[in-house]
């Protein structure tokens, strides 16, 4: 056989399976990005709905003027 | 995560992987028949073995075009426009382009040894480079920077001034004096085919094969597309949240 047939085949293989190969790298790089930006969005949000304000659990903290002038918080 | 966004993240499906298997087993048998079973042809002798691979390369590039272009028309179709047609016309073109480039290539080493040249100006080649070309800037043009509609909406347009060019170049060999040969498989003049046994089975299996190998990687360029469509997305939240978070800090 001529050195072109085998050319031809390894110039057609080769990019197909190049370019296969880099759609899948690129295809699974995207869904770990997503993934990585999920837990950011998702840890941002939990982080909200577990703060304490929100759980309701928050310490006491009472307010009333520095020097005793004012009275307590009304009981 | 939005769950459009985390399905497709965890996506995997079965048949994706039967598909790219059974397009794998199919190249590897056209390859095997095309190299080592298949007789020298009376004319060409072993370069007729290109004849199994530059046919379907150019076949899946058409085919590749004309999904893009029907895409592009059902995207511009008020009732039925749609983000994921914009979405396939962008995958299918960009995979055509692979095949046209591979068209070109193999029909080049194919011509070296046949017409004693790399490249002719023949109508044929010439007005199949010029598809390489025009596919090549649609793809450009998808890139550049717009709202999403009116993105999508310019490239449907230049994806269906493209296709014209798909016809021009089929019937260049019977418009014009060419020294590309006519249609071999089913000609459309005298719709006779023009290879024989072994040689038009393993023809007939390197265009079912390439085909396979093409749904496979437009498959995979689609769900590329709509991974980095919600990465776009994902990313947006990314930053509100983070704003967010700066501004609670402070």
């Amino acid at each position: 056989m001529s050195g072109y047939v085998e050319a031809g085949y390894v110039v057609v293989l080769g990019t197909l399976g190049i370019y296969g190969v880099a759609l899948a790298a690129r295809e699974r790089a995207a869904r770990r990005r997503l993934g990585t930006a999920s837990s950011i969005v998702s840890t941002g949000t939990s982080a909200k709905a577990d703060s304490p304000a929100q759980a309701g659990e928050a310490p006491a903290v009472e307010h009333r003027a520095v020097d005793g002038s004012e009275p307590g918080p009304v009981q | 995560m939005s769950t459009p966004a985390r399905v497709l993240a965890q996506d995997r499906p079965a048949a994706l992987r039967v598909l790219g298997a059974i397009a794998l087993v199919g190249v590897a048998a056209t390859v095997w028949l095309g190299l080592f079973v298949t007789p020298p042809d009376q004319f060409m002798g072993n370069l007729v073995r290109l004849l199994y691979i530059h046919p379907p390369m150019a076949w899946v590039a058409f085919l590749a075009y004309g999904i893009a272009t029907l895409a592009s028309l059902l995207y511009l179709w008020p009732r039925t426009r749609a983000e994921h047609f914009d979405r396939l016309a962008g995958a299918s073109a960009e995979v055509g382009v692979v095949f046209t480039g591979l068209t070109l290539v193999s029909g080049s080493i194919w011509g070296r040894p046949t017409w004693g040249a790399w490249w002719v100006w023949d109508p044929l080649l010439t007005t199949t480079a010029l598809l390489f070309v025009l596919y090549l800037g649609y793809l450009a043009l998808r890139r550049v920077p717009g709202e999403f509609h009116v993105r999508a909406r310019r490239s449907a347009i230049a994806a269906l001034i493209a296709f014209i060019d798909v016809p021009i170049v089929y019937f260049s060999v019977e418009w014009w004096r060419s020294l590309h040969q006519a249609p071999t498989v089913l000609n459309p003049t005298t719709h006779k085919t023009y290879v024989h046994g072994s040689m038009f089975w393993t023809l007939m299996l390197g265009f079912v094969s390439f085909t396979l190998v093409y749904a496979w990687l437009m498959v995979h360029r689609y769900r590329l597309a709509r991974l980095q469509d919600l990465e776009e997305t994902e990313g947006l939240e990314v930053a509100i949240e983070e704003r967010r978070a700066e501004g609670e800090a402070g």
